[in-house]
């Protein structure tokens, strides 16, 4: 083959306008100098509706393969081996080098596409040329965060008398899901199946839980990691803390409550909510007096346990050493005042889907009345569990930052099944009242989703076909104008309350920590896995795996289907002491000489 | 009422300068975020609808493109970027090619090389009838220059014939867009059957008058504020350009004089303020359209581009063959006047009866059907609302 110099690689358009793509200049000219290549094409150079041209541009140049590289290449195999047997010559000598098919995608990946073409070229898949090393296993797993998918993750592996350390940035597992009142579509109490799993997550002998912990840098090789993690001071020991409270309730401080989705107010030195695992209490330094200015210390002076609030207790770093790593840091909710014409923030009774959830829960501000912001002496708008304030009519808006090309694209999946919920609940609270719904596009995918899209709407909710437009107040009521498409008419519609449904956005921390995995992220922040409809939970990084919300919107079936998925690839990984290194870390040299070795043996046999 | 769907309307609207609007999911924001949307005028959804239907002759008879007021709001807070707006506009110029009857809007529309050459040939016409009808100021130039300093104008082109040939265009392109309204009255309300108009309702209409005319009050509501200028200047231009005909068409006489007048007089008073707003208004609208910053600007159709640079070099020779004039150079005054002619006579031929001028004439007139409509619907409703409560 060497000798003969027959073989045309044909580069098909892979430019699509972004920067980061792969360079095309440097595999072009890596190319030409491999050994076999005579010559090479670009789309330029042939046209692509004429087989019978190219024909007779392979007998002219005496060619007798063809290698078709590029991001899809796959759809002009079909004209090639047309051209080859116009010419005759054999039409199975057409290979195709795929880089996305091999998971090179951007310039980073420029020498793996190198290795891709190579491989084509000799004729060798590329499967078998990147033969991934072995290494061993430590049996340890990080799991980093602890919401439904974490906890389920970490459930599934200890359960299998593995160690897992569970990181967790807040102070308390849990997640999104400990904020939520009832999951669809079952309408089974959300806290009902959570808190028995983070308490039994809190008792497992196998699991170390760090909460209010960071990861701060991740060294080693899939097998074998070193995880530096940060832990900050809780400011109160985890040992001694017997959750009384009294800190919490003499503390002079107060902010606004992570959990309750700022609807309420908590203590510097607090707890995030009552079920919290683990059951202790911390202190918020970012608001703390002691910590700002030195003076304070109230918390120290009532608490019962000597020595067990520390106020100038400091970060420390700890190294662990794990196996394999989870990651599972869940995702954000869309700020919702992005969208001027909506009002949020303005108007003080336009509540996100999350501050609803919590307005409904019985732990919530009004403990379970549904209520509306009303101004108290001061001046402040704070919710009246007042029944006179419970509102009569009730908009919920759909596709907030989902499904927008202004905002984000994609359909954030969970919207409007929570939506229809929510419709539910406050239904089922308040029997009198109106709720509407307004929707682009329902979207019930799932088992028994369709069914309780159908309930709720035998229940009376309105449901309308329309994306609003605005939401201006007039006096104590919101108007909703809207198009109500299906009934062809102009809404302007007087509420009491307008819900937004806010859409899933990665993470705050997404892109930090995927750096600090090297794993990718997508162009919407969702992180990267192996491959979409196969492998959903193994990233490009041998020993790195996905869960949850943060690999794509999800509902909660799917994440906590996705973590046991995940733990099950962890736990494949020890049963064998074994790891695939992933082919992202093997060199070009590396993939050159294999090819090399294996085109010598396959012509040794032919 | 059945029709054929049409699937070459989408090919076709693209060379009126229509974007891509296949992402459009029907959600139904333009219409809500309309401040033009009233119960029955759907807005611009229903356009967009019909467009994506392939419905032709609904779209023929659809009044909804000329009430836009083009604010952008729609375009500005789509979901799928799909430009309500912008193809509100592209149906304006398709709309315009309705009309008229002749088909040379069309044509012209389509494209953009005969418009060049159209131009070209007209302006040539004009060259030729010029010379034939005037004389051109040569050997000894200090008999051409006037007691006060100033060129002999009326001596170089004498008024009245200028007049004469003002008066023959006029009349046929009066004549050419009467027309052209009358056909728009048959497509919109003729041919609709749902709306049956009485004689009397034309002139019961007219006590609306300021309601029709005026729709700029409406603009206060849009949410863009930046508008306040570019309609200020639009209004500007429109009247300035309006005073400026009306003193040409009607009273050359008084207006192109031999005679140098103080600068306080009228007629350079008069003059100085319209060239103003033409100046100023051109200069606005093209840096808008060059700098796309605002939502009704971002797109440009190539006769957007014709009618402003036309507008500008007939308001640029005008304003250089003043100073000539003034200052005492009758050739240079003979060939600007020329120019002046070569480019103002295209300008108003192809724009008036056949593109982007003729808007001047159909939206107020569209504004006076859809009114029309609108009174004669809701008093339909309100009789049947009535017999509905007695039963």
């Amino acid at each position: 083959m060497d000798e003969k110099k027959s073989t045309v690689v044909y580069f098909c358009n892979t430019f699509n306008g972004d920067t980061d793509v792969i360079n095309i200049p440097e595999i072009l000219a890596y190319t030409e100098k491999l050994s076999g290549v005579s010559k090479v094409w670009l789309p330029a150079d042939i046209s692509l509706s004429d087989p019978e041209q190219v024909a007779r541009k392979i007998k002219m140049n005496n060619l007798t393969r063809i290698v078709i590289a590029g991001s899809n290449p796959g759809m002009y195999k079909s004209l090639f081996s047309k051209s080859m047997v116009l010419s005759g010559n054999n039409p199975e000598d057409v290979f195709l080098a795929g880089f996305t098919e091999h998971g090179a995608l951007n310039k980073a990946d420029t020498p793996r596409a190198k290795a891709i073409v190579a491989c084509a070229v000799f004729g060798v898949p590329f499967e078998i040329a990147a033969v991934h090393e072995e290494l061993s296993v430590n049996p340890d797993t990080l799991v980093i965060g602890g919401g439904i998918a974490g906890i389920q993750a970490s459930l599934e592996i200890a359960a299998s008398k593995n160690k897992v350390y569970l990181v967790e940035k807040s102070g308390t597992i849990g997640g999104h899901m400990a904020m939520f009142d009832k999951t669809f579509p079952t309408l089974d109490c959300a806290a009902c199946i959570l808190t028995p799993k983070m308490v039994e997550i809190g008792q497992h002998p196998y699991i170390k839980l760090m909460t209010y912990c960071e990861v701060q840098d991740v060294k080693g090789v899939p097998g074998n990691y070193t995880v530096k993690i940060l832990k900050k001071a809780r400011r109160m020991s985890l040992a001694t803390c017997i959750g009384c409270g009294i800190c919490s309730e003499k503390c002079p401080v107060k902010t606004t409550s992570e959990f309750d989705a700022g609807t309420t107010l908590r203590k510097a030195a607090y707890i995030p909510f009552p079920q919290a695992v683990p059951n202790k209490y911390l202190i918020d330094e970012s608001v703390c007096t002691y910590v700002l200015s030195g003076k304070c210390g109230v918390c120290v002076k009532v608490c019962p346990v000597p020595g067990c609030i520390n106020l100038d207790e400091k970060d420390e770093v700890v190294e662990i050493d794990v196996g394999n790593i989870i990651v599972a840091i869940g995702f954000k909710t869309f700020d919702a005042s992005k969208f001027e014409q909506f009002g949020y923030g303005k108007y003080p009774n336009v509540l996100t889907s999350l501050e609803l959830e919590r307005l409904i829960n019985a732990a919530g501000p009004t403990g379970g009345k549904i209520a509306k912001r009303v101004q108290d002496k001061k001046g402040n708008w704070v919710f009246s569990p007042d029944e006179i304030y419970s509102p009569k009519s009730v908009a919920i808006i759909h596709c907030i930052g989902s499904r927008d090309e202004n905002y984000n694209k994609y359909c954030s999946k969970v919207c409007c099944m929570y939506s229809l919920k929510l419709a539910h609940l406050l239904k089922e609270k308040l029997p009198d009242s109106e709720i509407n719904e307004y929707y682009i596009d329902i979207r019930a995918y799932g088992k028994g989703y369709e069914e309780f899209y159908n309930r709720i709407k035998n229940e009376g909710v309105n449901i309308i076909r329309g994306r609003p437009a605005k939401v201006e107040q007039y006096g104590n009521d919101l108007i909703v104008r809207c198009e109500d498409i299906e009934r062809a008419r102009m809404i302007e519609q007087k509420v009491e309350m307008v819900i937004l449904a806010v859409g899933t956005e990665p993470n705050t921390d997404s892109a930090k920590i995927a750096k600090l995995l090297g794993i990718t992220v997508d162009a919407n922040g969702w992180f990267n896995e192996y491959n979409y409809i196969s492998d959903p939970v193994n990233t490009f990084t041998g020993g790195i795996v996905i869960a949850g919300v943060c690999q794509g919107p999800k509902d909660i079936p799917d994440s906590v289907a996705q973590a046991s998925a995940a733990a099950s690839r962890v736990l494949q990984s020890i049963a064998n002491s074994r790891i695939t290194n992933s082919i992202k870390d093997l060199s070009l040299e590396q993939i050159e000489t294999k090819v090399k070795e294996l085109s010598k043996q396959l012509e040794g046999q032919l | 009422m059945s029709q054929r769907v049409n699937l070459d309307l989408k090919n076709e609207l693209f060379l009126y300068g229509a974007k891509e609007w296949n992402q459009c999911f029907q959600c139904g924001n333009c219409t809500a975020t309309c401040h033009t949307t009233e119960n029955g005028f759907f807005f611009p959804r229903k356009t967009v609808r019909q467009v994506l239907m392939g419905l032709k002759k609904s779209l023929q008879t659809n009044i909804d493109p000329w009430l836009c007021t083009y604010c952008g709001d729609c375009s500005r807070t789509c979901p799928r970027d799909a430009n309500p707006a912008e193809m509100m506009m592209s149906i304006r110029r398709y709309l315009i090619s309705v009309y008229d009857w002749t088909g040379i809007s069309r044509l012209l529309y389509k494209s953009k090389a005969l418009e060049i050459a159209t131009i070209l040939v007209l302006a040539l016409i004009v060259m030729i009838l010029y010379l034939l009808y005037t004389i051109f100021p040569s050997g000894d130039t200090a008999q051409w220059i006037g007691s006060d300093g100033g060129a002999l104008i009326n001596k170089m082109a004498p008024w009245k014939r200028i007049h004469l040939g003002d008066w023959i265009m006029a009349g046929g392109l009066v004549l050419l867009i009467i027309t052209n309204v009358f056909y728009m009255w048959y497509k919109i309300i003729f041919e609709d059957k749902s709306v049956k108009v009485r004689f009397i309702d034309y002139f019961k209409v007219l006590l609306l008058f300021p309601k029709v005319f005026f729709p700029e009050k409406k603009y206060a509501k849009c949410d863009e504020k930046k508008l306040f200028l570019y309609w200020s200047l639009h209004l500007f231009l429109a009247l300035s350009y309006a005073m400026m005909f009306t003193i040409i068409v009607f009273f050359l006489g008084w207006f192109q004089t031999d005679k140098v007048l103080p600068i306080l007089h009228p007629q350079r008073l008069l003059g100085y303020i319209s060239t103003l707003g033409l100046f100023v208004g051109i200069i606005y609208f093209y840096t808008n359209r060059t700098i796309k910053n605002m939502e009704n600007s971002k797109y440009s159709h190539f006769t957007d581009w014709t009618f402003l640079i036309l507008l500008f070099l007939t308001t640029l020779t005008g304003i250089l063959l003043h100073f000539f004039r003034i200052y005492g150079m009758p050739q240079l005054t003979y060939i600007t006047y020329l120019i002046h002619l070569m480019v103002l006579v295209p300008m108003l031929t192809i724009e008036v009866p056949f593109s982007k001028w003729s808007h001047m004439i159909y939206r107020p007139f569209s504004l006076y059907f859809a009114h029309l409509k609108r009174m004669v619907l809701l008093k339909h409703t309100l009789i049947m609302d009535n017999s509905t409560q007695q039963n």
